[in-house]
């Protein structure tokens, strides 16, 4: 009878526990509200995202995906409200790994805690890309001042990202063969190996450094006159995208001829798509419990392409096709900051199943109900870590051109309903932004996209 | 006696007194550093770097003979040829700034202060704004007897343990007239890192 009242209890508060916010599925709260931004609906969207988290403690994520919906909607005061909350987030986490880089690195190697329980403190890829955006914003108000302290925020984050990941990377190396778990996620039967494994993704260096963030950098640097700045951002942006001509390009035009008088060195971004997402994978191991192998289903990681968006690679200005250059991939960065994090999931996770089957095993011996009870709860807590950045744009493309003062108009794909954009070049330098969602565009700032209209 | 004493005590505490610093707020594990300490945070380019170099450039440029009668020198930028963020601005600000201190030679507006030195004049003379007697008349600018240009460049070689990077910085100074470079110095810094 006892043992009966003990399993109602624990199957309650198991129950509980998995509607509780740690336990939530992301993946379908974004779809959601992606589903509206797509549609156009971004109060919608926002309205979701509101409800789904109503509690007073808000986390990273909400403001990463509040920030990138209120610049869609044109509100980019708010937009920049949003993303200085996040940006304190990730001072504050940088702090701390400056701070004590030995104490980070154990907590977050922590065995016991399974990733989705931790705070989600944002992948490196969303900390470089969060500064670029704010950058943008700033930008499109033609704030080139305000844009260059982000870009140099993004650089000294950059150095914090790449010395604390040299140190994980060597401390989990180590940790790996004291807990003698040799798997790869190469080994991992099952698991689509192949999308973490594509040239685009092992092509690479890493899965923070972004060679838009690079780029724009540079031409935030060369618009200030401050060319000694602006040839390492076109320089790194080279390094990171090689065989790019419009990369290299920028290096040789560095010293070429100013910009007339009456024209407008103007760079187009058209960011288009979702981030990916992330979904969870169930896959037997052969983990050691007690001297023998037992076959363990194990959660992992996938990343899921977004398709809400077609691809294209020209877009019209005053009527002539001009070609797009891509320089940043959201997929292709999620899908590298996976690979490099793999070993270390493995790791923990199985290091967590070993722990977990001992003490069931023990259960079982001594109380069987205890040991189901266990095992139970066990099913519905593990799982793979789900929650990303998902309204960030997957595809960053540009096209630099010279552009006489006065309005343009810049015309998307049929494709994508072939909406036309009226923009005006006023400024020496100038970055024009579009954002394109399913067939739905957005143009940062309403003020330099005098009016925006399907074609008929 | 006892009165003369007395007075050089209190001359004393009340000189002591004044010795005594502001007041400290706060700061548990915060503490003002030395500007010259030698910095060796990471092997990327650093404060140490920068004083080194325009120390180094500084004197070699003051000894060389060649600012006879305090010549008018324009700066030009420093090629960044690095893959790095290196302000070569802030390199080029501290030579001047201590050949001005020193009285070697002057300065003529550089590319990033032209514009504001046009805007100026245009609105002295074109504004209609100030008195007559005031304002500074245009034509009298004066040019350049040399200018002063240079580049920084890396070489960086990793391997699992270490990192090694090798910076030279050039600078040299020419003749505007005669096209000629009257001086030139190069600076090298090796710095390596073993993880």
């Amino acid at each position: 009878m006892a043992s009966r009242v003990f399993i109602s209890l624990a199957l309650a508060a198991v129950t509980l526990l998995s509607g509780c916010s740690m336990f939530r599925s992301y993946d379908t709260e974004l779809q959601a509200t992606n589903q509206q931004l797509a549609s156009g609906n971004v109060d919608g969207a926002l309205t979701l995202l509101e409800k789904n988290n109503s509690s007073d403690d808000k986390d990273l994520l909400y403001y990463f995906e509040k920030g990138e919906l209120l610049r869609a909607k044109g509100d980019l005061a708010g937009s920049q409200a949003a993303w200085h909350r996040a940006d304190l987030a990730v001072y504050k986490w940088e702090e701390a790994v400056k701070f004590d880089t030995e104490r980070y690195l154990s907590q977050f190697g922590s065995f016991l805690v399974n990733d989705k329980v931790r705070r989600y403190e944002g992948y490196d890829y969303e900390k470089v890309m969060l500064t670029t955006q704010m950058a943008l914003n700033l930008l499109a108000v033609n704030d080139f001042d305000g844009a260059r302290t982000e870009i140099k925020k993004t650089h000294e984050r950059e150095a914090v990202i790449a010395e604390l990941r040299d140190k994980e990377y060597l401390k989990r190396e180590n940790e790996a063969e004291r807990q003698g778990v040799a798997t790869q996620f190469k080994d991992l039967r099952g698991y689509p190996v192949e999308s973490l494994d594509a040239p685009d993704v092992v092509g690479l260096k890493n899965s923070y450094q972004s060679a838009f963030s690079h780029y724009l950098a540079g031409f935030v640097y060369e618009a200030l006159g401050e060319k000694d700045l602006a040839a390492p951002g076109y320089r790194k942006a080279a390094e990171l995208r090689p065989n790019t001509p419009l990369l290299e390009q920028a290096l040789l035009d560095l010293d070429a001829s100013a910009v007339a008088a009456d024209e407008s060195d103007v760079l187009i971004v058209v960011q288009s798509g979702l981030a990916p997402a992330r979904d969870s994978i169930r896959l037997p191991l052969p983990i050691p419990i007690d001297g023998h192998w037992v076959i363990t289903p194990l959660s992992f990681p996938v990343i899921k392409p977004d398709t809400s968006t077609a691809t294209f690679a020209q877009i019209g200005v005053d009527g002539r096709q001009q070609n797009l250059t891509a320089l940043n991939s959201t997929t292709a960065m999620s899908r590298r900051a996976l690979r490099d994090d793999m070993p270390g999931i493995i790791l923990r996770t199985t290091v967590r199943a070993i722990s977990r089957g001992v003490t069931q095993k023990n259960l079982n011996q001594t109380n069987p109900m205890a040991g189901l009870v266990l095992g139970i709860a066990s099913a519905v807590t593990e799982g793979a870590d789900t929650r990303t950045w998902r309204t960030l744009p997957d595809m960053t493309q540009v096209a630099r051109l010279r552009l006489k003062h006065g309005e343009h108009q810049v015309s998307l794909p049929n494709a994508l309903g072939g909406t036309l954009v009226t923009v005006k070049a006023e400024q020496r330098h100038q970055v024009i932004t579009l954002r394109v969602v399913g067939n739905q565009v957005f143009a940062s700032n309403p003020a330099q996209a005098v009016a925006s209209l399907k074609q008929p | 006696m006892l009165a003369r004493f007395s007075f050089l005590a209190v001359v004393a505490v009340l000189a002591s007194g004044c010795a005594n610093t502001s007041p400290v707020i706060g700061g548990k594990n915060i503490s003002y550093g030395d500007t010259k300490a030698v910095e060796l945070v990471t092997n990327e380019f650093g404060s140490t770097d920068l004083q080194m170099i325009a120390e180094s450039m500084t004197r070699s440029l003051a000894q060389s003979g060649i600012l006879q009668g305090r010549p008018v020198v324009q700066v030009y930028d420093v090629k960044n040829k690095t893959s790095e963020y290196i302000d070569t601005r802030e390199i080029t600000t501290s030579i001047k700034t201590q050949l001005m201190k020193t009285g070697t030679a002057r300065f003529a507006s550089d590319n990033t202060d032209m514009q504001s030195q046009v805007d100026q004049l245009k609105l002295q003379n074109q504004s209609g704004l100030y008195k007559k007697s005031t304002v500074s008349k245009t034509g009298n600018m004066i040019a350049a007897k040399y200018r002063l240009e240079g580049s920084i460049s890396s070489i960086v070689k990793r391997s699992a343990d270490y990192k090694d990077v090798f910076y030279k910085f050039s600078l040299q100074l020419v003749d505007v007239e005669s096209g000629l470079a009257e001086w030139m110095d190069e600076k090298e810094i090796r710095k390596t890192t073993e993880r």
